[in-house]
């Protein structure tokens, strides 16, 4: 099928100018870093194992990392609870000094103030992280209802954390 | 853009051009149709030009609009900086990539003050952590605690996840020059502020 020289050079033309056109575009956005949302950089999974445990976990995107001390749960006005927070890498940081990251899935156990057997909490979790790509997302407060099994019971099923409409809030 | 090829033209299309082997048709139907295509193009791209030009003028008096309290808690409003080529830099603590930079501006704000080059810090943090640093590196521009306004603020001008750090640039007459999130190279600081200060 031979083409005719007019839908040749229309082509060729085509080739030229969609690129040019595409090139003074991308030209005229800044280059900013793509970033995840926090919630699918840090997602957050719990679950509750028997009365008085709580089983959470991060899964953190590769690229990113998360501060150790800076993950905290709480169950309705408890304060800080218990966490059994795995060791992470260390990175000495100069304002800080010597801090703690997670990379990867990193699980963690948390103890209730009391056994909760066969109610359904809302577990208040903070958490605070950067990209490797040189910024930092501000501290993330998220929210996972959790069913709590009865003494005796099997564990619960994990339940994810969902997106958040603003950090503040 | 099927109705461009020349094997698809319409017998009534041919017919009406009066053209047996349909080069015509062709020719003439791809320069109208890529004239449309460039035209609206050339269109939308100024369009786009003027839509940009008046969202970086809005944008850029919602910045100098913005009073926040500074250390001691007294009000401070940006506007007293009109018409100097204002670098607004959101920064925590608790942002190691924020703090890396923060030195260069520091010196940068020494050398390029008398210039007319104003940076201000606009910290997402706790008043106490914030003095400690700003003690430790001897900032010599003013630094302002921003809460939830200060938030939005960085979100209206683009920085959607309300990461740090994030720096804003206002040129002198009040429009918005650049916005960065993530750190400022020292070289495309220095890029940036002499051709806004040219």
């Amino acid at each position: 099928m031979r083409r005719r020289p007019a839908e040749r050079i229309a082509r060729a033309a085509w080739v030229l100018v969609v690129p040019a056109f595409a090139t003074a575009l991308a030209a005229g956005l800044p280059v900013q870093p793509k970033l995840l949302p926090p919630d699918q950089a840090f997602r957050l999974s719990a679950r509750a194992l028997d009365p008085t445990t709580i089983e959470a976990r991060f899964d953190v995107a590769d690229g990113y990392y998360l501060y150790r001390d800076r993950i905290h749960f709480s169950v309705g006005s408890s304060g800080n609870l218990p966490a059994d927070l795995p060791s992470g890498l260390r990175k000495h940081d100069e304002f800080f000094g010597d801090v703690e990251t997670y990379r990867g899935p990193v699980v963690i156990r948390v103890a209730l103030p009391s056994a909760a057997p066969g109610r359904t909490l809302t577990l208040q979790t903070d958490s605070q992280g950067c990209a490797d790509v040189g910024v930092c997302y501000p501290p993330n407060p998220q929210a996972l209802e959790i069913a709590v099994p009865m003494a005796g019971g099997k564990p619960g099923a994990f339940v994810e954390a969902g997106p958040k409409k603003s950090w503040l809030k | 853009m099927s109705g461009s090829d020349p094997d698809t033209v319409s017998p009534a299309a041919a017919s009406a051009l009066v053209n047996r082997d349909g080069s015509v048709v062709s020719r003439r139907r791809w320069f109208v149709i890529a004239s449309a295509c460039v035209g609206a193009a050339a269109l939308a791209a100024g369009a786009a030009l003027f839509r940009e030009r008046d969202a970086r003028a809005r944008d850029g008096e919602a910045v100098l609009a913005t009073v926040l309290p500074d250390l001691d808690g007294r009000d401070t409003p940006l506007a007293q900086w009109r018409g100097k080529v204002l670098v607004v830099n959101f920064w925590a603590t608790w942002c190691a990539p924020c703090r890396e930079e923060m030195p260069q501006f520091v010196a940068v704000q020494t050398r390029d003050a008398a210039k007319g080059v104003q940076f201000v810090g606009i910290a997402v943090d706790q008043v106490d952590k914030v003095r400690d640093y700003v003690k430790e590196i001897h900032i010599n521009y003013p630094v302002l605690i921003g809460g939830f306004g200060a938030i939005e603020l960085s979100k209206t001008l683009g920085n959607e996840l309300a990461a740090l750090p994030f720096t804003i640039v206002v040129d002198k007459r009040g429009g918005v020059a650049h916005t960065q999130l993530g750190q400022l190279k020292p070289a495309q600081l220095d890029e940036l502020l002499t051709s806004l200060l040219a």
